[in-house]
């Protein structure tokens, strides 16, 4: 009996000597995770990519005259600002892009404004400007105007014969996207992409197409 | 508690006494080949610390210098073509040494008591290996390495899919984006992650090489278990190979264009085609409960004998994990991947496979167990079968 107590007081000594020391290094998980990550709020773990997004310039990308038949198309670079842990503290970083004129109206998936309190002018039209980057792992997937291309090179996949025409296909890991899907423009037709690609908002301005906004998400 | 505890101890030490991390001491059969890998690790470990260090002296870790830098010591630095040759050869032997080594002690049955411990370094080190690898081609930024890292580094952002379902701070949580960005040193591969990857590039090996310097103090162990003939023979293998097989430069990295097709250092091949199969999440997933069951083998598989086909279950897995690494290899250096087609074909096949190799494993453990009666039966027949319950 007395050796039991024995044995419970050091036992709570040991605790009660351990707790700061636990505390301690808790405490200094924060300030090391900020030494790696400065843009952290001291303290915020709950919170820690709240700082991260990036901030880009409205660009004129093409004009009107330059997407007159269907599926003609022309890539764009979208710069933004990313924050860099660097002593810069940014990085300006481009978003590369394609715009395309689509053989028929489709409704624009521009979803993603809805919190942002803008309301886009237009919500159907038959040009789209997608991100290149592939919403999968981060590669800069291409328009490929031929679909047999697609094929040859894309690890073998055949389109359904409603599908033969213009796709878009990433080099890394093979998805293919269908940009003129009437329902959800960009839909992955194969691969392992989880969503269609990130969509620009454009307005119409004269002749010239301007990008104002890419759709956050993903790593640049 | 406190005997499980210290029991708990009594194992560790046991285990720790009897590490085999490079001397294959532990072992009987010195005189075979199969049984330099061990050595060899660690003379390929030594060769790519001490070249990588020489490279430091002419490398320049940024955006802009970075791939100058290399050209520089590739065709312009006396010997740099040498060096830069040997540290890529030697970490290529680094890793075929441990890739060996641990299907070796796989089949051989060597993770079994005594060689727990033994076994989950060495996977570990795999890793830590495989980790040094993506960090060092980084360092070249080239198109290959620009685009290992992004993808890679991509792989943990799905992991807020996991903790966006924990209520109420669980949207704003984004674990996975902080390990990403953490290694990124931002939202995008730029400046700051070239001289992160630099950091645990030359840190892991470091690190690596001082665990294994306290590791011979403290066992007085032999440090490069094998005689002088080997260790030519590999240096010379090193010089030459980097004499006719010049390590590739590949092309300075483009942020604005992914080549087609792409490929990544040969030991990721079999992974990347996986991560062409699969959904992003179980990018990361698949290959974490892969190291997890790994790590775990010697605690899951219980039978007694070291001999390959008297685990049939376990064998079968070992067959089916080097086959589907060469088959996924294949197939991307060919560049075939029909997502709608093969996943569900393998998928079906490892399920196949291994019921089978279930039936087998059952069926191999009730003749075992009537061997064991029949040989309890009639005392004069001797004792071949081993016990097994």
């Amino acid at each position: 009996m007395a050796q039991d107590q024995g044995i419970e007081r050091r036992r709570f000594l040991k605790l009660a000597a351990g707790l700061p020391i636990v505390g301690g290094l808790v405490a200094f998980g924060s300030p090391l995770l900020r030494f790696l990550k400065p843009n952290v709020d001291p303290f915020a773990l709950i919170t820690p990519t709240t700082k991260d997004a990036a901030t880009g310039e409205p660009v004129v990308v093409a004009t009107m005259a330059e997407l007159v038949k269907p599926w003609d198309f022309k890539y764009f670079v979208f710069t933004q600002k990313y924050p860099q842990y660097t002593p810069d503290g940014f990085k300006t970083q481009a978003v590369p892009g394609v715009v395309i004129r689509l053989p028929a109206k489709v409704r624009l998936p521009w979803g993603w404004l809805r919190g942002s309190g803008e309301t886009p002018a237009f919500a159907e039209s038959d040009i789209i400007a997608f991100s290149r980057i592939c919403p999968h792992l981060g590669c800069i997937y291409n328009f490929v105007p031929e679909w047999k291309e697609v094929t040859s090179g894309y690890g073998g996949y055949v389109p359904p014969p409603d599908k033969r025409h213009a796709l878009m296909a990433c080099p890394c890991h093979l998805s293919i996207y269908d940009p003129a899907d009437p329902t959800q423009p960009g839909r992955v037709l194969s691969g392992p992409a989880p969503r269609p690609p990130l969509t620009f908002l454009y307005k119409i301005d004269g002749d010239r197409i301007l990008i104002e906004r890419v759709e956050p998400g993903g790593i640049a | 508690m406190a005997s499980v505890l210290a029991s708990l101890q009594e194992w560790y030490r046991d285990r720790r006494a009897k590490l085999d991390l490079f001397d294959e001491t532990m072992v009987g059969q010195q005189a075979n080949p199969l049984y330099l890998l061990g050595p060899m690790l660690y003379y390929f470990l030594i060769v790519t610390v001490v070249s990588g260090v020489i490279l430091m002296f002419w490398y320049e870790p940024t955006p802009a210098g970075a791939y100058n830098s290399i050209l520089h010591i590739q065709h312009e630095v006396p010997l740099g073509w040498l060096i830069r040759g040997i540290h890529k050869y030697a970490a290529d032997g680094v890793v075929i040494c441990i890739i060996l080594r641990i299907f070796r002690m796989y089949f051989l049955g060597e993770y079994k008591k005594p060689g727990e411990l033994t076994w989950i370094w060495s996977f570990a080190g795999l890793i830590l290996a495989m980790i040094s690898g993506i960090t060092g081609y980084l360092l070249i930024w080239n198109q290959r390495a620009f685009w290992a890292a992004k993808t890679v580094l991509s792989v943990p952002v799905y992991f807020d899919e996991l903790t966006a379902k924990i209520p109420v701070i669980g949207e704003r949580f984004q674990v996975g984006s902080m390990i990403a960005y953490l290694f990124l040193g931002g939202p995008a591969v730029g400046a700051a992650t070239l001289t992160r990857f630099y950091a645990l590039h030359f840190g892991i090996s470091i690190v690596l090489l001082v665990v294994a310097e306290v590791f011979y103090y403290r066992t007085r162990r032999v440090r490069l278990n094998m005689s002088l003939f080997p260790i030519l023979l590999f240096t010379a293998m090193l010089v030459l190979t980097s004499y006719i097989l010049p390590a590739e430069l590949g092309r300075r990295a483009d942020p604005n264009r992914t080549p087609l097709p792409i490929l990544s250092d040969w030991y990721f091949l079999g992974l990347y085609q996986y991560v062409k199969y699969t959904p992003p999440l179980w990018a990361g997933l698949g290959p974490g409960l892969l190291i997890g069951f790994a790590m775990l083998v010697p605690f899951l598989d219980r039978s007694k004998s070291r001999r390959p086909l008297d685990r049939p279950f376990f064998f079968v897995v070992g067959v089916l994990a080097l086959v589907y690494w060469l088959v996924f290899t294949a197939l991307i250096m060919f560049n075939i991947a029909v997502i709608e087609r093969e996943p569900p074909l393998v998928l079906l096949g490892t399920i196949l496979v291994l019921s089978l190799a279930l039936v087998w494993e059952l069926r191999h453990r009730r003749r075992q167990a009537r061997a064991a009666a029949s040989a309890a039966a009639p005392p004069r027949r001797p004792a071949g079968a081993t016990g097994h319950s």
